[in-house]
Parts: structure tokens; C-alpha cells; sequence
């Protein structure tokens, strides 16, 4: 929804102006100064949601009620809460504020708030694999009932890995998603098409479609592109893309037997072992196919390569999907499933054994995929110790946010950041295309979401206590000390089960192992 | 017309030189000014624009658009709006603050002689602990341990390092610039329980405070060789004169040394306005300063260069306008302190 | 003195005990400072105690709250969170343990250069010790002092060389933040003297110049990261078109531990520069030129002037701007950070943002080990050099 301006000479003046005549940034409330959030003025709001909000006179359910959201700076995720709240208020007559702080902070922040008890949030729209974190310690409130019988909310439209698993944490749901985030592979459908190659169904195609174009000028400006592009930043978000790439040798055998740890002993499958090696190796393959600065390329700036068409491969999120309009890639993405491995890790053994109906039943033509359900999805999770007035407003809130027939609005507008996760929103496809994306674009990319929401053997992002230590601390450091050559495979696989095993020994391998198999679990 | 690069006196350097010399100014001018051109370049442009490559001339390499100016100043209205002032706030108290006390203290170090004594010491730092034992936070029993052996460490240190003579005035200077030392990253989550005790949370008040405690070792010692210089004279026959210290330092010191002062205000004020760190441990929604909207413009998906040149070349506004008009207070400010520090 | 007792009495609205005017005049007598001032006792107290005050309240706390949690660990468990004392395992995993490979480094075994360096540096303290051993001027508990400090020196140089100058050694974030400072130091004084030296001269332009070298300072660090981000980006950014015309196109500087680093203290210098460059103008600008001009017209070089009478002039501003330096550049944490996460691999991880790194992920105990460690290596580093420098120039004043 980016408007274009066309600039007089001098910029000074329309800037001046334009300041000038803002509309009126008038805040609807002027509470007290410590419990005033930032309600700011909704930015030229889509039709279609204006149409949802029939309310003649405001409702007043929650008359009087404050929800502090904590969340993060848009424009995504904040950009959508803030422009709802005041159809929300309009609905219900509670007040929402939207405090959003920095992406990489609100982790700390939330912590910090609730375990010394300052509890000024009452909402958190929140990472799902955080729960380990959270969960223990009692600060979020269990949800279950409330979502099984709440005809707003349309549980059962939510796919089945995001109610079972992600909102799920031993056996309670403790939030409703907003968002559904996984791994996906994007593909130039030109190309492949001109060249009749079949999008990456296994990783060593990747690889070998990457090497077919790496050097080519794929955007016609005559300078060389590149066959692949995947941020390798160190300290940004680059870490899960090794567990995409591993994910497809250490699991096979559906969610619940888990990609990270054995989950009999706690033994960390990121470790020693032929599955490894191979993952690390074709991790560092892809950036021979790559821009040279990629080792410090984040994803803004891989995500830039693919829209300005200087990628035939890329791995991202939902948003490519959603952000090719416009740009050089438009009618030229596709997406598919995470491309998987016909081999297996043979646990009890360490070493790479081939695909069968033993080793892989999930399979599909002997290709064990095993798509990364990396970071969970933005969802929304409620404060156990706010008072309960604002406990139900919070969560009328949150279940307004992901009703499908507001959810199907905002998962189409990549501002939001808010991805599809409900089986309706790829089922109808309107809202797509009125999006901008063409038919065959929104039939690709709905499909590759779908074939991937419908997996049952979806890799379930680690949510044990001290996840953040396991997985930015431990496996960030030692896969930018691979791709740097500062450690070989070998050390580098001994590093991260070093590094896990400390932190599971510090915090009680029997717990851990006990969180681990909970978080696995589901009981419908 | 005078040759701009003419001798002027014996002490110049020559003609050629002197245009080397302006060369060489041009071109670290060049060097200082060119991102920020970059960052102005950039606040013009659209994600897609950023993405493609370097355009660097609006209007001839690419089209400009205001885009990103609207969202920061328009669209976020408030939400901008609020740090802003906040940072003005906070930035100027502060630093009006601990020039102040800084200065008072600088003056004391210089013109009066201190000779703590290590039991004097000790009986502070002690009764100034006991004081937060006191006050039972959320784990007495290891705060009152890590206390206890914290103290004995202090004592035995001082001790163990002066038994033959008090501690004097470059003592306590070295202890305060000591201060600086520690990375705010130690000290945040004791300040955010701190805070938290006294409610001040989320508070500009907390940082205000925060800040004139972190600047002010910076002060004292800019200020202290700047006074250390001042001609005595002038302070001693005011003093026989019958003037008290108040009146001295009111109409004799602080005239003379305005320019001092500027110099260091100016320092510290941008020290406060750029702070990070403490700023997002002890905010949330309220007392938000704009470095934390700069550091949010790196967003999920990557940092929004188009929204973050917006947001810094509004927060340096200020503060060159500020240097601008007081910059010949710096120079011949900081000069005079600077002769025999 | 007789003045000062004549003023006692001459004004008696503001009468002061006899008691503290005798003080004062025996403080006056023995240190030198102002005397016979009415007030004198209680503006001792006034000037001084509410920035004291202040700061030892504020540091207290903190200080100790963050040494308890240097020894302790955070734990997550039903009900809540808890803080375990763990005694001195952080510091422990940091020096020797896990995390030592990232902290101090990776320590091989010397190669030539390296040895060449250790003996060199052993001889060399060697021989300084035995001098002031029989020059017979220093008191036994110095001589004592001086061996401790020249045994930690050589074993600081030992760590050094083989994270440096060894085979298959690497160096950890405490190198790693010693390179910045040093670096950081060097260039940004030696570019802030000269230009301040030019800009000292009669050039047009001049004050265009002054306001203009200052603007870097008054960008917040985070800011300054991200746009050398922008800068340093050889795809997109604006250096992209010499990058290319070098020949570079397929090089980049970011998988190279050293030029990563140089483009950290690049970045660094780029923003610090100024606040040494002002402070250093400002000292230039109030020297007496009256020597200078006598010197220069007695036939003296330029270089000569500037080694003998300009420099020693600017000593002491000079060493209080690099002690600030060194302070806060060992503090350095926002240039590496954003633009390369302490990468390639751990090439520029310095500490605080190795603390940094672990307070993002709740390992508070560990990440206050570090900055403790931090905060002793800087206070050793920072009493050497202030008991080095203030012998210097109290034997050249």
C-alpha cells in the first residue's frame, strides 16, 4: 500500500508542507502518562476492512478497559494491530495501546517485565518458541478453553501444525496465532520454464539448478547474477536457514520425533554426525553461488537480490510471495517446498542412511521434506497475572486479529509481515489476487504454502527454556565460524554440541529432556 | 584581491603549502560530509531504489520520492513525535545538570584540598550499601553477601594500595572518570531493578538522572583543566577584597570561563541525546528516545535504510544547529583550560 | 596572614568560627590553594558532595548487583526466575573453559617472529628491572611492584603472540578489543592533531571547516553503524562503482578477518575523530606564538618548532583526551555489531559486545564475568598509564 509522490524542486517545501497539513495525529486517549501507549493515527486503511467493521454505535463490553500490547516497531505486525484497534474499540469500547519496542529486544523486555514482576504489559504479540521461557515460570495464561469455544476465533480453520503444535505447549495452548512463518524455496519461473527444469525437489538439485546460472545475467542489465542467495549474516537471522537445510536429514518420522535433540537422551542431533557434515557442507556450497559479500548479507538484502531479479534461487519466509508485485520478480516467482534429502540420519549410528518406507514414511516420491516452521509465526499471548478485565479484553483482541475474515485481509499485504496460516486463506484466493498478484502467482505460492502447512513431518522450532542461548548463541556463532573457515566441519559440529550440552547441563538435562518431549507433544 | 593563500605572518606556512593544506581540509570535508549526503540521498528513495544499486543524484539518476518522510513525520506522527521530545528533554536537562554539579566539583578539585580518609571512604561506601540492603530486594541474602565481600574488597584495595599516604584530589578524579569504565551493558539490569523499586520505570526522570550520573566524570575532568588555568590573582584579590566563594565564583569564575562551559555542555549534550543502551533497558512506551527509533528501523526483515536516514538527519538537526551557533565558544572555550592541564 | 584576619574582622555579617579560618589558612599554607574566604569550610562541602553523592549512589548498587551476578546464574523454574550463585564458573568458562577459545583466543605455539618478540620483550624488562634494582633509588616493595607488573606484561605478550603471531592461533575478543583501541587511538589522535594543525593555520574557510568536522560526533553510534553499513556495502552502496573499477567486483572485504577489522576501525575513526580534533584545535589555537615566531625566525625547522615548543605545550590536554579515548574505546561494541555481528566468524568480536551477545540471550551471569574482566583490564590499563604519563610531565613542567 506504498503510495508514489511525484517531488517539486525543492525538498524542503513539500516536506513543509506536508508536515504542515498532517492529518490530525489526535490519540484517542489522554490517559495519565503511565499507562498512555502509542495510539497513533491509522495510515490510509485498505477498503476492505472498513467494510468489515459494520458497528453502528460503539459497543461496550469492554467500556474502560486499557490492554497494553508490548510488540515490536513496525511497519510489520505493529502496523496491522495499531490500524484495528480502533475498529476493535469501535466493536467492544476497550482501548488498545500498542507499545512497540525494537524486533531483537522484545524477548528481553517481556522477560525482564514480567519476572520482576513490573507486569506493565498485559498482551504480548510474542514468538512462539519462547514459550519454553515463559511457560515455566507460569507468566502466560492458558488459553484452551477459551479458544475451543470461541466462534470469533474459528479454531479449527487454523492448520493443524499451528493449533497442535505451535500454540501448544504440553498439552495447553497458550497463544493464538496471527501468523504462520516457515522456510520456503523461491524460484525463477522464467527460467526454469525456458530451461524446462522442475523446481528443487531435493537439496543437491538446489545446488545443481544454482550452479546452472550462477554467472548468467538473469535481469538483462548485462552484469553477471547469481544462482543463489541466502543471508549468512552473523548476529542477524541467518541461523535457522542451516537448520532448513539439516532438517530434511535428522527428521523423518513426523513432528513429534523432533529435529534438534534425540529425544531419548537429550543428545543434540546438531552435532557429530554424517547429517551434520553434509548440512554444513551444502550450506557452504551455496555460497559459491552467491554474492561475494553474502557471509554479511541479511535478509533485507537477499530478499533485495531476488526482487531485482539478480537471484535464481533464494530461500525467505512467506514475504517474496507477497513482495514481488511491483518489482523486476513480479509474474516471475515461484515458491515451493523446502527442498528435503533422500537420506536420513541413522540416529543410533550417526551415519546417513538411504530413504525408505522404514526410515522416511513421510516421503514423498523418496524425498524426505521436512519444511522449518522457523521462528513459529507471530501470535499472541496474554499475561497470567494481569487482572482479569483485561485478560478478557486482551484476548478478544487477539481471537478480532485472527478471525479469518480480518486475517485474510492482512496476510495478503506484505507490510503486515503477517503470512498465511489458516486453511481459508488458501482456499480463497480473492484476496490474493486483489492484492496484485496474478493467478498462476497466487495458485504457485498458495499451493507451496499449503503443501508445506500439510506436511506432517513440519520441523517444530525449538522451544525448550533457554532456547535463545541453544540457537543465537551456540549455533549462530559456530556456523559463521564454518562459513569463515575459522573451524572445519568437524570442529564446528563439536562446538555446537559442546555448546548445547553446557546449557543443558546448566539447566538440568532431565528437565530439559522433559521440556523438549512436552514441547513435542500434542493432545487433542 | 588579496591571495587567500598569502603568507600572513612568519609563523604561516607558505603559499603552496597552505593550499595543500586546504586540499587536504577539502578533502576529509569531503570525507566527513559524503554519508551524510548518502543518508539524504537515501531518505528519497523507495525499498526497490535502495535495492537496486547506488543512484546518487535525485532527479537524474533516479526519481525521488517522499515516501519515507511521510511515514516518519506523517504517518508515525506521534510515535516520532514523542521520542523526539523526549530526547530534547532529557538531552538538555541533563546536560544543563551535570555541567552544574560537574562544574562545582571541578572547581573544588582545583582550588580546595581533599584528603579522604580510607576510613572515611569505607564508612560511605558501607553506609550507602547497607542502605539498599536495607531496603530488601528481590534476593537479600546474595546481595548482602555480594555486599559484604564487595566492600571488604574496596576497603582492602585502598588499603592495600596507599598505606603510606591519604588518598588525595586526583584520587577522587581518577575514582570518578573510573566510573566510566564499567559498559552500560553491566550496570542496565541492576538500574532496571533499581528503577523498578522506586517506580520510575519507563520514566524520563530515571533517565535524566542516569545520564548526569554517566557524564559526569566527562565533565569534571574537560572542566578541571580548564580552571587549573585560570589566573589565581584575579580570585585571590576579589577574596581580599571580602568576597565570599559564592560571589566569587558567581561574577569572577563563570564570566571568564562561559566559554569552558559551552564547550562542555555541547560534549556532554551529545553524549545524552545518542544514548542507547540504558535508554531500552528503562523505557518502553512512555520515555522512548529517538536512538531507539533509529535502532527499530532494522526490522524483522532487514534494516529500513529509507526510514532511518529520515530519522537521523532529524536527530542531528539540532544538535549542528547548536554547534553552529556555539562553536566559537568551543574553541576558544576548551583552549584556555588546555595550557597547563 | 594579616589580611586575612583583618577581613575576618572587617565583615562581620558573615562571621565564620575561628576554628575553620585557621584551617583554612593552614590547608592554605600547606597546599597552596585560595585562602581566607568566609564560606570557605562550607563551599569545600557544597561544591563537591552532590557529584560524589550522586555517583557513588548510582554506582553502588550496580557495581555490586552486577559482581553478585557475575557469580550467579539465571534460572528459569516453576513460579518464577532465580538467580544461583555459582561461584566463579563464569569466569572460569571464559579464562579456561568453554568460551576461552572466543574470549582470550586460540593459543598456539609461537612461530619465529613470535619467539623473536617474547625474548625481546623478556630481555628488555629484564634489563629495566635490574636497572632500577641497582640505581639503588627504589624501596623494596617497588622493586617488588615493578617485578609483578613485568611478569604480567611478558605473560600478557606470551598470550599475545600466540593468538597473533603463531601457527593456527586466533585471536578472541580481548585481542581482538586491544587491536581496536590501539588502533582507534593512533589514527584518530594522529588525524585529529593534523588537522587540527592545518586548521590552526590562516586558511579560507576556516570556520566552515571547524563546524563541519564536528557533525560526525553528533550522530548517535547506532546511526553512524548503520551508515557505514550503507557505506561499506561493495553491492549497492555508493563506493560500488570503484570497487568495480578496481577490479574488485568479485572480492569482498567482509570474509577477511583483517579487513573486517580495518573497516571496524575505519568506522571508528571516521566518528571519534572530531572529539579529538576540537579538543586538540582548541589547545593549538590558545598557544603563546611568541616562542614559536622567536624560534622559527632564529633559523629552527618547522618540525623542529613543532617537536620542542608546540608539543610539549599540548602534552596535558593530550593525555586527558587520550586517557578518554581509551576509556570509552574499549567500550566499543555498536561498529562491529551492525556491521558484521562480530563476524567474519569471531574476527570482530570484541568484548562488550561478546557481553552483549550473552545478555541478549539471558546469560546475564556470564555477560557480567565479561564485563568484569573488562573492568580490570582497563583499570590496570588505565592507572599504568596515568602513573606513567603524570611522571612524564611532572618531569618536563
Amino acid at each position: 500500500m506504498v503510495s508514489r509522490f511525484r517531488s517539486i524542486a525543492a525538498a524542503i517545501v513539500p516536506i513543509l508542507v506536508l508536515t504542515a497539513c498532517s492529518p490530525t495525529a489526535s490519540p484517542s486517549a489522554s490517559s495519565p502518562p503511565a499507562s498512555t501507549g502509542t495510539a497513533s493515527t491509522p495510515p490510509s486503511a485498505p477498503a476492505a476492512s472498513a467494510s468489515q467493521v459494520a458497528a453502528a454505535s460503539p459497543g461496550t463490553k469492554f467500556k474502560g478497559v486499557n490492554v497494553n500490547i508490548l510488540t515490536f516497531n513496525g511497519p510489520q505486525v505493529a502496523e496491522p494491530l495499531q490500524r484495528r484497534a480502533p475498529d476493535w474499540e469501535q466493536l467492544t469500547g476497550g482501548h488498545v495501546n500498542v507499545v512497540a519496542v525494537g524486533f531483537q529486544t522484545i524477548y528481553d523486555k517481556a522477560l525482564l517485565d514480567a519476572s520482576t514482576g513490573t507486569n506493565s504489559f498485559d498482551a504480548y504479540v510474542f514468538d512462539p518458541q519462547w514459550m519454553g521461557d515463559f511457560t515455566g515460570p507460569g507468566y502466560l495464561l492458558d488459553l484452551t478453553d477459551r479458544v475451543k469455544n470461541d466462534p470469533q476465533l474459528d479454531w479449527n480453520d487454523i492448520s493443524a501444525f499451528h493449533r497442535d503444535f505451535n500454540a501448544t505447549y504440553n498439552g495447553k495452548v497458550y497463544t493464538i496465532p496471527l501468523d504462520g512463518d516457515f522456510h520456503m524455496v523461491y524460484y525463477r519461473t522464467d527460467l526454469l520454464a525456458k530451461d524446462g527444469l522442475k523446481p528443487p525437489a531435493t537439496w543437491d538439485d538446489y545446488l545443481a539448478i544454482a550452479q546452472k546460472y550462477n554467472g548468467q545475467d538473469l535481469n538483462g542489465d548485462g552484469q553477471p547474477d547469481y544462482g543463489s542467495c541466502i543471508a549468512k549474516k552473523k548476529g542477524a537471522q541467518s541461523y535457522w536457514w542451516i537448520i532448513s537445510i539439516a532438517a530434511g536429514l535428522l527428521q523423518a518420522k513426523g513432528t513429534n520425533d523432533g529435529a534438534f535433540f534425540d529425544t531419548s537422551n537429550m543428545n543434540p542431533l546438531f552435532g557429530p554426525n554424517e547429517a551434520m557434515t553434509k548440512a554444513l557442507e551444502t550450506y557452504a556450497k551455496t555460497a559459491e553461488f552467491g554474492p561475494p559479500d553474502e557471509l554479511n548479507q541479511d535478509v533485507g538484502g537477499s530478499r533485495g537480490l531476488f526482487t531485482t531479479g539478480r537471484c535464481a534461487l533464494t530461500m525467505d519466509w512467506g514475504d517474496i510471495g507477497t513482495l514481488a508485485p511491483g518489482t523486476f520478480a513480479q509474474d516471475k516467482t515461484g515458491a515451493t517446498i523446502t527442498p528435503g534429502w533422500k537420506q536420513v540420519l541413522d540416529r543410533a549410528t550417526g551415519k546417513l542412511v538411504a530413504c525408505d518406507a522404514t526410515t522416511c514414511p513421510n516421503a514423498v516420491d523418496g524425498v524426505n521434506y521436512a519444511p522449518f516452521a522457523s521462528f513459529g509465526g507471530w501470535s499472541g499471548a496474554i499475561n497470567a497475572k494481569s487482572p482479569k478485565a483485561n485478560q478478557d479484553a486482551a484476548y478478544d483482541f487477539l481471537s478480532y486479529m485472527s478471525s479469518p475474515a480480518i486475517s485474510a485481509v492482512d496476510v495478503t499485504l506484505g507490510r503486515t509481515g503477517f503470512n498465511p496460516y489458516r486453511t481459508s486463506q488458501f482456499t480463497n484466493k480473492q484476496p490474493w489476487l486483489d492484492a496484485g498478484l496474478s493467478q498462476a502467482a497466487t495458485d504457485n505460492y498458495l499451493g507451496a504454502i499449503k503443501s508445506t502447512l500439510e506436511n506432517k513431518n513440519m520441523v517444530l522450532d525449538l522451544r525448550i527454556p533457554l532456547t535463545k542461548r541453544y540457537e543465537q548463541d551456540v549455533l549462530d556463532t559456530a556456523v559463521s565460524q564454518y562459513l569463515a573457515k575459522e573451524l572445519d566441519a568437524a570442529g564446528t559440529e563439536q562446538a555446537i554440541a559442546d555448546g548445547w550440552n553446557a546449557i543443558t547441563d546448566e539447566a538440568g538435562k532431565d528437565k530439559q529432556l522433559a521440556a523438549y518431549v512436552a514441547s513435542l507433544g500434542v493432545q487433542r | 584581491m588579496r591571495n587567500p593563500f598569502g603568507r600572513r605572518s612568519v609563523t604561516d606556512l607558505s603559499p603552496p603549502a597552505k593550499l595543500g593544506a586546504f586540499v587536504v581540509l577539502l578533502f576529509w570535508a569531503f570525507v566527513v560530509l559524503f554519508p551524510i549526503y548518502w543518508l539524504l540521498v537515501t531518505s528519497f528513495k523507495t525499498p526497490y531504489q535502495v535495492d537496486k544499486g547506488p543512484f546518487y543524484v535525485p532527479f537524474v539518476d533516479f526519481q525521488p520520492t517522499l515516501d519515507a518522510w511521510r511515514y516518519i513525520l506523517v504517518e508515525l506522527g506521534n510515535d516520532t513525535l514523542r521520542p523526539y521530545l523526549n530526547t530534547v528533554i532529557v538531552g538538555l536537562s541533563s546536560s544543563v545538570i551535570a555541567l552544574l554539579m560537574g562544574a562545582a566539583a571541578a572547581y573544588a578539585l582545583v582550588r580546595f584540598t581533599y584528603r579522604p580518609r580510607v576510613g572515611a571512604i569505607g564508612l560511605a561506601i558501607g553506609s550507602v550499601a547497607f542502605a539498599f540492603i536495607a531496603t530488601a530486594l528481590g534476593a537479600p541474602f546474595f546481595l548482602a553477601a555480594g555486599s559484604g565481600v564487595a566492600i571488604f574488597a574496596i576497603l582492602a584495595q585502598a588499603i592495600g594500595r596507599r598505606f603510606t599516604r591519604a588518598m588525595g584530589n586526583s584520587d577522587i578524579a581518577f575514582w570518578l572518570i573510573s566510573q566510566r569504565i564499567l559498559p552500560p551493558i553491566a550496570v542496565a539490569v541492576p538500574l532496571y531493578v533499581l528503577y523498578q523499586q522506586i517506580g520510575l520505570l519507563d520514566n524520563i526522570v530515571a533517565l535524566i538522572v542516569t545520564y548526569v550520573a554517566a557524564n559526569l566524570p566527562i565533565v569534571v575532568w574537560l572542566m578541571r583543566d580548564y580552571f587549573a588555568s585560570l589566573p589565581r590573582e584575579l580570585e585571590e584579590s576579589a577574596a581580599v577584597d571580602g568576597a565570599s566563594v559564592y560571589r566569587i565564583v558567581r561574577s569572577i569564575v563563570l564570566p571568564i570561563s562561559a566559554p569552558g562551559l559551552v564547550a562542555t555542555f555541547l560534549i556532554v549534550l551529545v553524549f545524552a541525546w545518542n544514548e542507547f543502551l540504558i535508554a531500552l533497558v528503562l523505557t518502553s512506551a512512555n520515555a522512548q528516545t529517538m536512538p531507539l527509533q533509529v535502532a527499530a528501523q532494522n526490522a524483522t526483515r532487514g534494516p529500513q535504510w529509507w526510514a532511518m536516514s529520515v530519522l537521523i538527519l532529524i536527530m542531528i538537526t539540532p544538535v549542528v544547529a547548536m554547534a553552529v551557533a556555539l562553536e566559537r565558544f568551543i574553541t576558544r572555550g576548551i583552549l584556555v583550560g588546555a595550557l597547563k592541564g | 596572614m594579616a589580611s586575612s584576619d583583618s577581613s575576618i574582622d572587617a565583615a562581620p555579617q558573615e562571621p565564620v568560627p575561628s576554628g575553620s579560618a585557621l584551617r583554612v589558612r593552614a590547608a592554605r599554607q600547606a597546599t597552596g590553594t585560595l585562602g581566607a574566604w568566609r564560606s570557605d569550610g562550607a563551599a569545600r562541602w557544597l561544591f563537591i558532595w552532590p557529584a560524589v553523592l550522586l555517583i557513588l549512589v548510582l554506582s553502588i548498587f550496580p557495581l555490586v548487583a552486577s559482581v553478585a551476578l557475575s557469580l550467579s546464574r539465571l534460572a528459569f523454574h516453576q513460579g518464577g526466575v532465580d538467580l544461583k550463585l555459582i561461584g566463579f564458573a563464569n569466569y572460569q568458562q571464559l579464562l579456561f573453559g568453554l568460551e576461552r577459545s572466543h574470549f582470550l583466543g586460540v593459543l598456539r605455539t609461537p612461530n619465529l617472529i613470535g619467539w623473536a618478540i617474547v625474548i625481546a620483550t623478556a630481555a628488555l624488562t629484564a634489563a629495566a628491572w635490574i636497572r632500577s634494582a641497582r640505581s639503588g633509588r627504589v624501596r623494596p616493595m617497588g622493586l617488588i611492584l615493578r617485578l609483578i607488573g613485568g611478569l604480567l606484561l611478558l605473560g600478557s605478550v606470551w598470550i599475545l603472540v600466540q593468538a597473533l603471531a603463531s601457527d593456527g592461533g586466533r585471536p578472541g575478543a580481548l585481542i581482538v578489543t586491544l587491536i581496536f583501541v590501539f588502533a582507534g587511538i593512533l589514527f584518530q589522535y594522529t588525524l585529529g592533531l593534523g588537522l587540527a594543525m592545518l586548521l590552526v593555520q590562516q586558511i579560507p574557510w576556516r570556520r566552515f571547516f571547524r563546524i563541519v568536522f564536528l557533525v560526525p560526533l553528533t550522530i548517535t553510534p547506532v546511526g553512524v553503524g548503520y551508515m557505514f553499513l550503507m557505506m561499506t556495502d561493495t553491492s549497492k552502496g555508493p563506493l560500488e562503482p570503484i570497487w568495480v573499477a578496481l577490479g574488485l567486483r568479485n572480492f569482498t572485504w567482509v570474509t577477511d578477518p583483517w579487513l573486517a577489522r580495518l573497516a571496524v576501525i575505519i568506522g571508528d575513526t571516521w566518528q571519534w575523530t572530531p572529539f579529538v580534533f576540537i579538543v586538540l584545535l582548541a589547545a593549538l589555537e590558545s598557544l603563546d606564538q611568541e616562542v614559536r615566531e622567536a624560534a622559527l625566525v632564529d633559523g629552527a625547522g618547522r618540525w623542529q618548532a613543532f617537536r620542542h615548543i608546540t608539543l610539549p605545550a599540548i602534552l596535558p590536554v593530550t593525555t586527558t583526551i587520550v586517557l578518554i579515548r581509551l576509556i570509552e574505546g574499549f567500550k566499543i561494541i555498536d561498529m562491529p555489531n551492525i556491521l558484521l555481528g562480530g563476524g567474519p566468524g569471531t574476527a570482530t568480536q570484541s568484548m562488550t559486545l561478546q557481553a552483549y551477545i550473552d545478555w541478549n540471550t539471558l546469560n546475564l551471569g556470564r555477560s557480567a564475568a565479561i564485563a568484569y574482566l573488562l573492568l580490570i583490564l582497563v583499570s590496570v590499563v588505565a592507572t599504568v598509564y596515568v602513573g606513567f604519563v603524570r611522571r612524564r610531565v611532572t618531569e618536563l613542567a
